[in-house]
């Protein structure tokens, strides 16, 4: 069964738009997409791969025909996406299922109140303990007077680069490394925005905050 | 004075020139006060683009008087105004029309000494590039046109496009800069086209170094976008080459026509991390090293 889309006149990103409805709601082995532009054909090509779909476009001109094909049952196709959150967002992630995913949101450099030597002791003891979670241990944020940690010098420098080596990801406020002028300081991490913690302590399943 | 820049340029006195632009445009937000906040932000851009201050401001409006509420236009320039207010310009008045689409923008004018106007054309070999704005609004604006952009994203991306690009103009007074622009319609590459169509030089850009809006290669990779990303590449594709791992939607994004896009300046090698340093201490922590001059191949922009 083919199913055919007229997607003539339609502006950006309308064409998109429809053949996804399209997609999501009739599920096809074949479509057909008609448009009138060629950043259309390019736009909805490239939507059909990420869908498991094999798009050949035809026509010239302001007339187009997109003819596709689904090679695949699964919905992620030939362009992986870039964004490490994206991908553990993604419902159905294998990796997911298995492990936790934990982040630790570091935000001092040292543990409670009290005493302040006691409290550097107790986070660098921390830090160094934290491998003991495995591969629950999903993400570390850094933020305030926590960057400090990630710096030349830092007592735990060592330890943070071997995480980042197996793999744990390691983000770090830019507006806190700049607000300290410590950004060509940072040794370890990606210097990150709020966007991108906001959207960490969304996806992870567990937040520590010490 | 002749150039072929982001704003005109009229020598007054030997120490003074007057630098003018105007731009508008119709809504690409929801919000009224956000829309009058990014057109004046981007109407002020081409002033600080020049090495120029703004001074005066005019405001252009073409509204829908019968069918749309009149709070809305006051909204709007509400936000033009108050971004006016940071940027030290002061509003003298404006010109409105009835129009079936609403449209926002103003006429700004600045000062700048005759001595300090930075053009887009001057970049000399082994310059660095530098890039203060992260590079997708066109990109995310698409999404959030279809629906698909999060709140948190859309908060983002309008924050982007309201920061004016006067911090980032006055960390340039102090060093010297060979040449600027800001980034708008044409996209990145569009526009560095510019800076070197017609020179002895041309350009190596980093791509994974170029700094990109958190969700924006996402979208492109589904296919969002816009019309003028692809205008954009077809029009310049003969002065890029691009190494083949180059993915597709990296390479649409570097034409991503941008609203209100950060500056691009170019300064010699060995003053480059100074400039940078100094830009992060202000707080655009965006701004990146994206791409170097070079004498080897004249007029072509060089992916790698």
């Amino acid at each position: 069964m083919t199913t055919d889309i007229n997607a003539l006149g339609l502006a950006c990103p309308q064409p998109l738009l429809k053949t996804k409805q399209a997609v999501d709601q009739l599920h096809p082995p074949r479509l057909t997409v008609r448009v009138d532009n060629e950043a259309a054909v390019e736009n909805v090509s490239r939507f059909l791969k990420t869908r498991g779909y094999e798009p050949t476009a035809s026509g010239q001109g302001d007339d187009f025909t997109i003819t596709a094909i689904e090679i695949s049952d699964h919905g992620q196709g030939t362009e992986k996406s870039m964004k490490a959150e994206s991908a553990a967002a993604l419902p159905g992630d294998d990796t997911a299922e298995i492990h936790q995913k934990i982040l630790v949101f570091i935000a001092n450099d040292r543990m409670g109140s009290g005493d302040d030597d006691l409290g550097r002791k107790l986070m660098i003891s921390f830090i160094k303990t934290l491998g003991e979670m495995g591969d629950d241990l999903w993400r570390l944020v850094f933020v305030n007077n926590g960057v400090k940690l990630t710096i030349t010098g830092s007592p735990v420098l060592e330890t943070l680069q071997e995480y980042d080596r197996q793999g744990v990801s390691i983000l770090v406020c830019g507006t806190c490394l700049s607000h300290f002028d410590l950004l060509k300081e940072k040794q370890v991490g990606d210097t990150t925005n709020m966007l991108d913690i906001v959207t960490s302590l969304q996806l992870a399943q567990k937040v520590i905050h010490p | 004075m002749g150039t072929a820049d982001d704003a005109g340029v009229y020598q007054v006195s030997p120490d003074l020139a007057l630098i003018q632009t105007v731009d508008f445009f119709t809504p690409i937000v929801d919000d009224p006060y956000d829309f009058g906040c990014i057109a004046a932000t981007n109407a002020l851009s081409d002033v600080y683009a020049m090495g120029g201050v703004p001074k005066t401001a005019m405001n252009l409006v073409a509204f829908p008087l019968g069918t749309m509420d009149i709070k809305v236009l006051r909204d709007i320039l509400a936000g033009g105004l108050h971004i006016l207010e940071k940027a030290g310009t002061v509003l003298l008045g404006g010109h409105s029309i009835e129009d079936d689409e609403l449209k926002y923008g103003l006429s700004v004018t600045g000062f700048v000494h005759p001595d300090k106007i930075l053009a887009n054309q001057g970049l000399l070999p082994g310059d660095h590039l530098i890039l203060t704005k992260p590079l997708g609004t066109g990109i995310m604006n698409t999404a959030v046109k279809a629906g698909l952009a999060s709140a948190g994203q859309i908060r983002a991306v309008t924050k982007l496009m309201k920061t004016l690009n006067r911090d980032a103009a006055e960390v340039m007074t102090g060093f010297p800069i060979s040449a600027c622009t800001d980034v708008t319609g044409f996209g990145l590459l569009g526009h560095l086209a510019e800076m070197i169509a017609g020179t002895r030089v041309g350009v190596t850009v980093f791509s994974d170094r170029v700094p990109l809006i958190s969700g924006a290669m996402e979208f492109a990779g589904m296919g969002l976008v816009p019309g003028g990303a692809f205008r954009n590449r077809k029009f310049r594709e003969n002065m890029v080459s691009s190494h083949s791992r180059i993915s597709p939607v990296l390479r649409d994004l570097l034409f991503d026509p941008q609203t209100s896009g950060g500056l691009l300046m170019g300064c010699p090698e060995n003053h480059s991390q100074q400039l940078l340093n100094a830009l992060h201490r202000q707080g655009i922590s965006d701004a990146t090293v994206i791409g170097q001059a070079t004498d080897v191949q004249p007029g072509v922009m060089t992916i790698v």
